[in-house]
């Protein structure tokens, strides 16, 4: 099988729908989006490369051969857990929209699945402009999605959505095409796009300062689609703006994009650059979380501060991916996943909410536990897997992230790094502050006394808890928080190969930039518990 | 036949692997379902929410799944013979070349755990039981998820004392701060029940960051999380310096943040007494006698640690003894019975961490086992007056119960759990109390002296309040209030309703309890040298055995050198020229009279010259501050609002507003004016007269000309810039290279 199958699916499903009726739109985007799930689940059964450092799933198909331009596809186990991510989150994504979706549906399911072939498009891509053509075309069904369905300040907010990350990606580009040129140079005018061998290049021949504004370059994209601090102010205005599904994938997977544009670019690209660099990110992933977490606590719209919340979080994934250990690497592409179940199910919650009375004022609603239980139940759990207590996903990630931030010394054995405990350290006060905000959002609109806005009786689902289709939705994510809290290892185990392929030259380069490291007394450990 | 023994023979030469650890890996699988059972009873009453189930099914359910976890644990503790783990399942596993960070889902058996594990099911099971009848007010309503609560409890907390590493631990740790949170906010629709679970969850969540980041600077130490071979690698003296040795002196302080959060210590005890907001079950059960003492746990598991700064334990002794009188003073002053309790327990807690910190982990264990059943009777017997009483908290409003009928043994179980409270002499609480009290003057410490004298002095101060609350409640005429929780009754017409058999039985049973916890005390040592009866055998065999009283092998050499022992005549402090141990026997003993009587004479025989002394030092201006101050829990949470929670709340409606006018507004929108801007620079050039357009052109035609004319003087211009610049590019390198 071939990946070409997964995204050229839901292209030919967004075509199907502009044939069908546009009552059949929602049932044919979901029979596409649910064979694409099963298609990635076979896939993933049969990719027999977790856990080692190949490719899988490669396929080769020629473009433009006289600029080295490729559509080559293929995925590590790292994308490969992120294409799953996408193609578990997409159907859901669809499935919540039946209820919320009355006007021009044939264009919203189309959108959705074209979407999905752009994204899983970034995550196959083998090729820079394949990578960068998809990374570009995520944007303009997202666009759509927020300037027709979404709130009263839509079309504000889907501008600066696009021209923002726009603009961001067009740095991205620069980086890219200046990489490619040089390389091009050196191999006396034969191009190639292939991502390995640009990083293979770039890695080994370009020198510190030109690796230096390449990193500049790489990060002016991707550090605003993650977002990090200073540069994330599209992001509470594009999830308050967007319809639920929109703001489920844009948390789910679009902010993926940038970490996953750090995980494949920069590490492997520009590491001597990165090294030098990194305290300087960290410290901004760091101001991201508490500055974040401080606004979330005084928001009064609920969506919105999930919305800083991803901000907030994202800082640790952030972190992870630049401690250049395996612990916060393997952490961080953990998060990438967790957030996007724990948050993308909080985002569908509040849309549920929404849909019945029409607020998110947290001012104007309260007390939810008595009209809809069920509801409360999974609001709880949600917020709980997003605090990070242990036993769900999100304590795992977490805990691995800071973890490796923590030992990210350049003094440490293996792995030298040039984060450490001190960054850890004030990084930790975001786990306290993220219980805070959360708790104290739950504790508003979940608990205490009853309070409903006036709302139009009209609407069939008002005053009623979830339905099963609801319900539906959220058990899934659900158990695979639990699952993932509970059998993380089967994760890390998947990633361990790509993971540390990616960072292999970093202890070289450390030590260089850093000095020999002291040699530690070993530690004398016991062989095998029992 | 022949196999077996053969079998059996291989495994006697095998030196690697102890051939009891094989033979028991096998045997002991089952103690998994000490850690199951709560979780079934979980799923059990999930189940019943989800069929909407309108009986008292979840208690029973509760109540049969815990009890089996008590018997199973009975079973295991009769098996013990030496620490064992049990793998249950991988967890958190993260190999790579050299190097492991491997946390796995297993137990740890020593009999530390089982001495917790004991006292953590045997009293979960009777509590579940007593609130089948408390709570029956909620059944259909919110009796499933009362009971779903305990279950998530007891599996959070047999997590945390039996996990096998201190992820585990860490899992459990968070999992009773989430049962507190979702048990404190049973009753949803109250405010001030949902305040009061946020503010135990994140005051909790600040000890909790303190455990995490121990957990890191650990592993990066010892290169492991799991107890056994972090003792192994302390042995060794072998763990890894790399960040030059300081981790091992942050551990324990960040150990000690965590300890004090979960134990309610100062500086972070203001959850506790907001959590009484819970039912009464929950107070005994979580807030009383089981998860408060995790903190207790935490250090004694991991005791050699403290071992390793100086400062240590001296700080757990000074934090836990001020706290113990702080809190008692609060105590004093309040009118509300369960807050009393509330307080108390935050000052015993204290008493135990003093134990701690003057080196006898046996005395603060022994502490913890008979608070557990002192402090749960009190609570259950505050829970049936108010269960009684529609929900009367007030001394003030309650007199003479003894008296009425059907509250006798209320009365009477109440007055067990003052008397072992107050540490009146040959109850429980009396030798607990006084391990503690004896080794503060015993172990040579910085101000131990001092501390043990405010201990006594807090001692005398604990009989006072605890017995005040017994005479002004269950002694005396007979009079009462109702409260308001009187569910369509009229106040007028009340009539308490007296506990039934449930309740009852629960309140004699732990009562007895209370009262036979003092037997371990004369239980004879089965290990040679060993004092201290039965609590110090089990405290023997764990991480903590330096901290009992005649243990004196030579891994703690430096430990027994600062304690001092007879044997040894190494000097043994002395109080007023006796022995400690002896000493303290006749010294709490009449403080505790002392404080006894005070409350007799002010809460029984002359009820109104209490609050002629309140008025009076309320009249007086020097001394008005101190009944105020007392009664306004000394202003702590006023305090934190003002200093913590309010700036805080301002920086992020600051950083609210500066995202939204200067990251927002004044950069990212005045970057994205920009090219408006400018083409408005331009927009008027193009405005359509034909004049102003020849203008531009004769102009740009002349610019031009003179372009042409005078390029060779620019370039030439141009040129010596360029030479200048690369001088003085010379220049700099020079220097540059010259350092």
């Amino acid at each position: 099988m071939t990946l070409w199958l997964l995204l050229l699916v839901p292209l030919a499903g967004a075509m199907s729908i502009f044939l069908a009726k546009a009552a059949l739109a929602k049932w044919i985007s979901l029979g596409v989006s649910t064979v694409v799930f099963v298609i990635s689940l076979l896939m993933a059964v049969q990719f027999d490369v977790w856990g080692t450092s190949e490719t899988g799933l490669v396929s080769h198909v020629s473009w433009l051969s006289q600029l080295g331009v490729t559509l080559d596809v293929g995925v590590d186990s790292v994308a490969m857990l992120l294409v799953l991510l996408t193609t578990f989150l997409t159907p859901l994504c669809v499935w919540g929209s039946f209820s919320a979706i009355t006007a021009r549906r044939k264009e919203y399911y189309a959108w959705l699945l074209i979407l999905e072939t752009a994204m899983l498009g970034v995550f196959s891509a083998q090729d820079l402009i394949l990578f960068y053509v998809s990374f570009e075309l995520t944007l303009v069904p997202m666009f759509f999605l927020i300037a027709i369905y979404g709130g009263a300040n839509r079309a504000h907010a889907s501008v600066k959505f696009f021209i923002y990350t726009f603009t961001g990606s067009l740095f991205t580009l620069a980086g890219f095409v200046y990489v490619a040129w040089q390389y091009q140079m050196s191999q006396y005018g034969v191009w190639s796009f292939a991502i390995s061998d640009l990083a293979q290049f770039a890695s080994t021949s370009l020198t510190a300062s030109e690796q230096g504004w390449v990193l500049l370059a790489l990060l002016a994209g991707f550090a605003v689609k993650i977002p990090v601090f200073p540069v994330h102010t599209w992001l509470p205005l594009a999830h308050t703006e967007a319809p639920t599904a929109g703001s489920v994938i844009l948390a789910g997977v679009l902010l993926k994009l940038g970490t996953f544009g750090v995980y494949r670019f920069v590490l492997p690209m520009v590491p001597e650059a990165l090294v030098a660099y990194a305290p300087a990110i960290a410290v901004l992933a760091i101001v991201g979380i508490l500055y974040a977490a401080l606004i979330c606590w005084v928001q009064d719209d609920v969506k919105k501060l999930v919305a800083y919340s991803s901000v907030s979080h994202l800082g640790f994934c952030v972190l992870g991916l630049i401690a250049l250990n395996p612990i916060g690497l393997e952490g961080a592409v953990l998060y990438m996943i967790n957030h996007g179940l724990s948050t993308g199910a909080l985002f569908f919650l509040i849309g549920m909410m929404y849909e019945r009375y029409h607020t998110r004022d947290m001012n104007a609603i309260g007390g939810l536990a008595k009209k809809m239980p069920v509801w409360s139940c999974f609001m709880v759990f949600f917020v709980l897997a997003s605090v990070g207590l242990p036993g769900l996903n999100g304590f795992v990630s977490e805990f691995m992230c800071l973890l490796g931030t923590f030992v990210a010394t350049d003094t440490a054995a293996q792995w030298p790094g040039v984060l450490g405990p001190e960054y850890a350290a004030i990084a930790a006060i975001g786990m306290v502050l993220a219980a805070m905000y959360l708790l104290i959002m739950v504790g508003k609109v979940v608990f205490g006394k009853l309070k409903e806005p006036e709302h139009d009786g009209a609407h069939s689902l008002l005053p009623s808890d979830l339905n099963p289709r609801e319900i539906g939705i959220l058990v899934p994510m659900a158990a695979l928080c639990i699952w993932i809290g509970v059998q993380p290892t089967v994760l890390t185990d998947a990633m361990r190969g790509s993971v540390e392929d990616v960072l292999s030259p970093y202890p070289r380069i450390v030590q260089e930039e850093h000095g020999a490291p002291q040699t530690p007394i070993i530690i004398e450990k016991k062989e095998q518990n029992g | 036949m022949i196999e077996t023994v053969s079998i059996l023979s291989k495994l006697a030469t095998m030196p690697a692997v102890p051939s009891a650890d094989v033979l028991h890996a096998v045997d002991l699988s089952w103690a998994g379902f000490i850690l199951w059972m709560p979780l079934i009873s979980l799923v059990l009453c999930g189940l019943c929410a989800a069929f909407k189930v309108k009986t008292k099914a979840p208690a029973v359910i509760t109540i049969i799944c815990l009890a089996t976890s008590f018997v199973l644990t009975l079973f295991l503790w009769n098996s013990y013979t030496q620490p064992e783990t049990i793998h249950l399942f991988d967890w958190l596993q993260i190999h790579w070349e050299e190097g492991s960070f491997v946390a796995n889902f297993a137990l740890y058996v020593d009999s530390l755990t089982l001495l917790w594990m004991l006292f953590v099911t045997g009293l979960g099971t009777l509590i579940a039981v007593y609130a089948s009848e408390y709570m029956e007010h909620d059944v259909g309503k919110g009796y499933t998820r009362f009971f779903a609560g305990v279950s998530v409890f007891l599996f959070a907390m047999t997590c945390l004392v039996m996990g096998d590493n201190l992820l585990v631990l860490y899992l459990g740790w968070e999992g009773v701060g989430f049962a507190s949170y979702w048990l404190i906010g049973y009753f949803y629709q109250k405010p001030s029940a949902v305040a009061a679970a946020k503010k135990a969850f994140i005051v909790n969540r600040i000890g909790d960051v303190g455990l995490a980041l121990a957990i890191y600077l650990i592993w990066t130490t010892f290169g492991t999380v799991q107890y056994d071979e972090i003792t192994t690698v302390l042995q060794s003296h072998s763990y890894d310096t790399t960040f030059g040795g300081w981790t091992v002196h942050a551990i324990p302080y960040l150990l000690m943040l965590a300890a004090f959060g979960k134990s309610a210590q100062l500086p972070l005890y203001v959850w506790l007494p907001d959590a009484m907001e819970g039912p009464t079950p929950v107070s005994a059960l979580i807030h009383a006698a089981t998860m408060v003492t995790a903190g207790i746990y935490l250090i004694i598991r991991t005791y050699p640690l403290f071992m390793l700064d100086e400062y240590a334990l001296p700080t757990v002794a000074w934090v836990g003894g001020l706290t113990a009188f702080f809190a008692a003073t609060i105590g004093m002053a309040q009118y509300d019975i369960k807050r009393i309790m509330a307080y108390s327990t935050v000052s015993q807690l204290g008493y135990m961490f003093l134990g701690l910190g003057v080196v006898t982990s046996y005395g603060a264990a022994y502490h913890v086992f008979t608070h557990a059943f002192f402090k749960a009777v009190l609570f259950l017997t505050c829970g049936a007056i108010m269960h009684g009483f529609a929900g009367q908290l007030d001394l003030r409003r309650l007199s003479g119960l003894r008296k009425m009928k059907g509250w006798k043994i209320v009365s009477y179980t109440m007055l067990v759990g003052c008397l072992c409270l107050a540490g009146f002499p040959f109850t429980s609480g009396y030798f607990s109390k006084d391990a503690i009290l004896a080794e503060a003057f015993v172990t040579q410490g910085p101000g131990f002296q001092f501390l043990g004298w405010l201990a006594i002095f807090t001692a005398g101060l604990t009989a006072y309040y605890t017995f005040r609350v017994w005479f002004r409640v269950c002694a005396g005429p007979v009079y009462f209030e109702p409260g308001d929780e009187l569910h369509g009754e009229d106040p007028a017409n009340f009539h308490p309703h007296a506990p039934r058999f449930a309740i009852n039985f629960v309140l004699v049973a732990i009562a007895l309890g209370a009262l036979l916890a003092a037997l371990p005390y004369f239980m004879p040592n089965e290990t040679e040298h060993l004092h201290g009866g039965w609590i110090a055998e089990m405290v023997n065999d764990s991480p903590a055995s330096a901290g009992v009283p005649g243990n004196n092998s030579v891994a703690h050499a430096p430990l027994v050198e600062a304690h001092g022992t007879i044997e040894h005549n190494i000097p043994h402090g002395d109080i007023l020229g006796m022995d400690p141990h002896k000493a303290m026997y006749y010294i709490s003993g009449v403080v505790g009279f002392i404080g006894i009587g005070i409350a007799l004479f002010l809460h029984l025989f002359f009820r109104s010259s209490a609050d002629t002394l309140r008025s009076k030092l309320l009249a007086n201006r020097a001394t008005r501050w101190l009944p105020t101050a007392m009664e306004n829990k000394w202003y702590v949470d006023e305090v934190y609002i003002a200093l913590i929670r309010s700036p805080l709340w301002i920086l992020g409606k600051f950083f609210s507003l500066f995202d939204k006018y200067i990251i927002d507004g004044a950069l990212v929108n005045g970057v994205a004016s920009l090219p408006r801007a400018s083409a408005r620079w331009f927009a008027p050039l193009h405005n359509g007269s034909l004049q102003s357009y020849a203008i531009s052109m004769v102009g740009g035609a002349v610019l031009v000309v003179l372009l042409m004319l005078f390029m060779p003087e620019i370039v030439s211009l141009l040129k010596s810039m360029n030479s200048q610049a690369q001088n003085i590019e010379q220049v700099v390198r020079t220097v540059g290279g010259a350092q």
